[in-house]
């Protein structure tokens, strides 16, 4: 037999009652008005017994006046009750009891005598019965006083009690409503992964002056009480501040940047100096956070006008300004736009510190991905560490739709019915495809590639070794390059004459590794403007260094940046473009606001350790840059100080095929033509001294356009004789000087 | 052999209602008194605000010297006559609080010393004139938890005016009046109109 829950009569609420049917009553040896526990999901009720007026049974109401604290949060609704869920308690008097107080505001705690809130919560819990940790609800007599919290009983042999006027009643502490709350919501904990060094570090700001308040007062130092988080958008400013706020049990004000402006002038100050006075008063309670989310929206950098905005950043200063030393909150500000905020702003005494959360690394993203992976039925076969490493260049938020989408993708799976309960890795590869990373949005150079393998391209061997030596190696085998001391290289140049695949070669370099890849040319970079193209290649350095490691690829570089020696105006675009290129690819060093991770310095000697482990280090400090691509087929005009080791400093010719690699070449491109058998591709190649890579391809089109001109479309093969004709009519777009040209170029 | 326990059960309840009743009839008179001495304070505190709106120094009567003072002092002087009325006729509730409330606690006491001898049954047993002990238990509890919170209300009211915020003090004869509960006192009078066959049954 089954009870259910009904919710409680109007009449008998505040009365602790529980109403049961009389049968159950005798055969749980109740009385009228004995004490009764029901346990219900999520915790337990003190009620007393009592038979319903129409004497029925399989019926339970109960007033919650007595339960632990999960139930009052969440009452229980619509809920089948089994009868050994109640078990009689029994309830002796008790000689004291040891509570906590819940008022409704701040002020009834500040204005009203501790004298007086004790004698009106003994009137109030006299003829109660109480256990131990439950929380009392005292709302219907309609006072300040919310809720009793029953932190101790005496004696506590027992673990329920009844309150008589004898019971010595001890008040530890008064709370508001509103603390008690959020307490009570923090006690669950949002994962988050990947920010260890900056939420230990605002742990420490926030428990420091509540552990050891004697000692920063014997010091004479206060503890620092404002600080920035600057960031992208999306490594989880927001999450990190709600995480800490969680941990340490903190009460948090929030002040987003839209619900504090208001439309009449002054209101807006006055909104924030009343959440100013909230934070406060929450202080006054415990460690407290105002986290004041986009504060590039609240606080702009001031301009000469008087705008409204100038009072409120004016105000916000002030208040700042004005936190006495006893005021024990900490203010937390976030922004992605720091330039943007006032600079008065940014001194100790205001935002004492600043943290700068970048784009996640290698091990960071590791991290992440095991915290967001852990509540998902994530297949065992997938490597966190390897999805790591293809997602360069994602935010915390961008790995958190990749694996929201990859769950899709299995849902989507199972529900056609392949029976997969799981996350695979082909869900992770469909889901990747779908999600890029938000540091590259809205970057000018990003490009889609078709993926392109070093097999397509025919020939140019050595190139080819290189090229992976400059770009693969370092990824693929880091611990050798730290070993040898060996760092990447900043930047590769290709040249050699046009047609003979250096954009092919990049393309395939640039699949192979799986590095973010940007490539740009002059349309991206050139504007009317003055200053606006070096600020476009600035920033695509910038969003390229975000998402390292990563390929940047200046197609054309002459014609892009040419050189300060020949050109006849000495200030024209191209020389500001190369001052930018040649900062960026070597210059002092990186602005504070680009730093990501934590700066780590390798040790000769490594232990033992674990190998996958020590790997993903190596490859944290050994693929921390941009790589330089160019490509240019007239290197005579390049400047000096763009080919000096340290910036290009791998420069690769690209030599036009020999009589070899064209063979391999007209393999590649006859391998989609049906070809006649007496086609005799040696001898084309013999042929073709001084063509191109390019050139040879077109000679494949021409010869089967043809076929199909002499053969009226109905042409099945090509014929060698086609070949011969379109050979006879073609000239090579090389001439020997040329080569000559190149192969004299110096080193 | 349930019979005595029974007995002695129903002569004390009908005890406890009869104090019931005569306790209602005391509460009501005392919370009629009490009306008036709620519109005075709420008028004390009126003319206090208007004291301190008034400039006396720009009226004719500044020539009287410390007038304003001395009308402070009056009226704070009123207020405290006033509250010292009220603060009698609470303890005069808190009397009827008290008997009522040990009255109830004295019946319970006795249904408890003899719970071996009362079964459920019998507890709940109702008649044509007279209700089941159980529910004239359940209802002389709730006739004490109204009384309990009503003058738990009243006093927390008069106990948290302070001198300094005349808003309260405006504000008191209005929330005063908004405590009053008209449904439950009928209640406790429905209830007592229940067992009136019962009480006068001997």
């Amino acid at each position: 037999m089954s009870l259910r829950l009904l919710s409680v009569d109007p009449s008998d609420r505040g009365s602790q009652r529980c109403r049961l049917g009389p049968g159950l009553m005798s055969a749980l040896g109740l009385g009228l008005g004995s004490p009764l526990l029901v346990s219900v999901p999520g915790g337990s009720c003190l009620c007393t017994a009592w038979p319903r007026p129409d004497l029925a049974e399989g019926f339970l109401q109960m007033d919650l006046k007595c339960s632990s604290p999960g139930v009052v949060s969440h009452p229980p609704t619509h809920l089948n009750l089994d009868p050994d869920q109640l078990t009689p308690v029994p309830c002796p008097k008790l000689k004291g009891v040891k509570i906590t107080v819940v008022v409704q505001g701040v002020d009834f705690k500040k204005l009203t005598p501790p004298g007086l809130v004790h004698e009106l919560v003994k009137d109030m819990l006299k003829g109660v019965h109480v256990h131990e940790k439950h929380v009392i609800n005292l709302e219907n007599f309609d006072t300040e006083i919310r809720y009793v919290v029953i932190e101790s009983i005496n004696p506590d042999s027992a673990s329920a009690g009844f309150i008589t006027s004898k019971t010595c009643v001890e008040i530890v502490g008064i709370q508001t409503l509103r603390h008690y709350r959020s307490q009570l919501q923090h006690q669950q904990i949002v994962p988050l992964g990947g920010l260890e060094e900056v939420s230990a570090s605002l742990r420490e700001m926030l428990q420091l002056p509540l552990l050891y308040p004697g000692a920063l007062r014997s010091l004479g130092v206060s503890c620092p009480r404002g600080v920035l988080l600057v960031g992208p958008p999306g490594v989880g400013k927001t999450l990190l501040v709600r995480r800490v706020v969680g941990e340490v049990g903190a009460s948090l004000v929030v002040v987003r940047g839209p619900e504090v402006v208001g439309s009449r002038p002054g209101e807006s100050e006055e909104k924030l100096r009343a959440v100013f006075e909230r934070a406060r008063s929450a202080a006054e309670e415990g460690p407290c956070v105002l986290f004041l989310d986009e504060l590039d929206s609240l606080c702009p950098r001031r301009s000469g006008s008087s705008a409204p905005e100038n009072r409120l950043v004016a105000q916000l200063l002030t208040l700042m300004d004005g936190m006495k030393r006893s005021d024990s909150f900490l203010i937390v500000g976030a922004t992605n736009r720091p330039d943007s905020l006032d600079p008065a702003l940014r001194r100790p005494g205001r935002f004492d510190r600043e943290v700068i959360i970048g784009a996640p690394t290698l091990r960071q993203r590791t991290a992440i991905l095991s915290v967001l992976c852990a509540r998902m039925p994530v297949c065992p076969s997938v490597d966190m560490a390897e999805l790591a490493q293809r997602t360069t260049g994602y935010v915390g938020a961008d790995l958190s739709a990749l694996c929201r989408e990859a769950a899709m993708h299995a849902i989507r799976g199972s529900s056609k019915g392949s029976g997969e309960q799981t996350v695979g890795v082909k869900h992770f590869h469909e889901a990747l495809k779908a999600v890029r990373p938000s540091c590259l949005r809205s970057s000018l150079g990003r490009t889609e590639l078709s993926p392109t393998s070093w097999e397509q391209i025919g020939g140019l061997d050595e190139v080819k070794l290189k090229l992976r030596q400059s770009i693969e190696w370092p990824m693929l085998y880091p611990e050798a390059f730290v070993r040898l001391g060996l760092c990447r290289p900043r930047g590769v140049l290709l040249y050699g004459p046009p047609g003979c695949a250096k954009t092919t070669l990049v393309k395939a370099a640039a699949s192979t590794s799986h590095c973010a890849f940007l490539s740009v040319g002059g349309a991206d970079l050139y504007s009317p403007y003055v200053g606006d193209s070096e600020k476009a290649l600035a920033q695509l350095f910038r969003q390229a260094r975000a998402c390292a490691p990563c390929i940047l690829f200046l197609d054309e570089i002459d014609s892009l940046i040419g050189s300060r020696s020949n050109s006849q105006t000495p200030n024209s675009v191209q020389t500001r473009l190369l001052s930018v290129l040649l900062n960026e690819m070597d210059g002092v060093g990186l602005k504070t606001l680009e730093r990501r991770g934590t700066e780590k310095i390798l040790q000769a000697e490594v232990a033992e350790e674990n190998r996958t482990q020590e790997q993903s280090d190596y490859q944290e400090v050994c693929n921390n840059n941009v790589m330089v691509v160019a490509a240019t087929n007239r290197p005579d005009c390049l400047d000096s100080a763009l080919l000096r080791p340290g910036r290009l400093d791998h420069i690769i010719y690209v030599p036009p095929p020999d009589q070899q690699a064209r063979l391999c070449i007209l393999k590649m491109c006859t391998k989609s033509m049906p070809v006649g058998a007496d086609v005799c591709l040696e001898e084309l190649a013999a042929k073709t001294e001084l063509y191109s890579g390019a050139d040879l391809e077109n000679l494949c089109k021409e010869a089967a356009l043809l076929a199909l001109q002499e053969e009226n479309m109905a042409a099945s093969t090509i014929r060698h004789t086609y070949f011969l004709r379109s050979l006879g009519t073609m000239s090579p777009s090389l001439t020997a000087q040329q080569i000559q040209a190149y192969q004299k170029h110096p080193r | 052999m349930s019979k005595p326990a029974l007995m002695s059960l129903h002569q004390a309840l009908r005890k406890s209602f009869q104090t019931l009743e005569g306790n209602q009839k005391v509460w009501k008179s005392v919370l009629a008194d009490c009306s008036p001495l709620m519109g005075s304070l709420g008028n004390l505190a009126e003319q206090s605000r208007a004291l301190s709106n008034v400039q006396i120094s720009n009226t004719p009567l500044r020539d009287f010297p410390d007038l304003e003072e001395r009308l402070r002092f009056k009226l704070s002087q009123a207020t405290d006559t006033v509250l010292g009325k009220l603060n009698e006729k609470t303890s005069s509730l808190q009397s009827v609080r008290d008997s009522i409330s040990n009255q109830v606690s004295a019946v319970f006491q006795l249904y408890e010393q003899n719970t071996d001898s009362l079964d459920l049954l019998a507890v709940t047993e109702r008649s044509a004139t007279a209700p089941s002990v159980s529910d004239m238990l359940e209802w002389l509890q709730d006739a004490e938890r109204h009384y309990r919170q009503q003058f738990l209300r009243r006093k927390t009211l008069l106990l948290t005016l302070r001198a300094d915020d005349l808003s309260l003090l405006e504000s008191a004869p209005k929330r005063w009046k908004s405590l009053e509960c008209p449904g439950a006192e009928d209640h406790i009078t429905d209830t007592l109109c229940k067992v009136s066959f019962f009480t006068e049954s001997q």
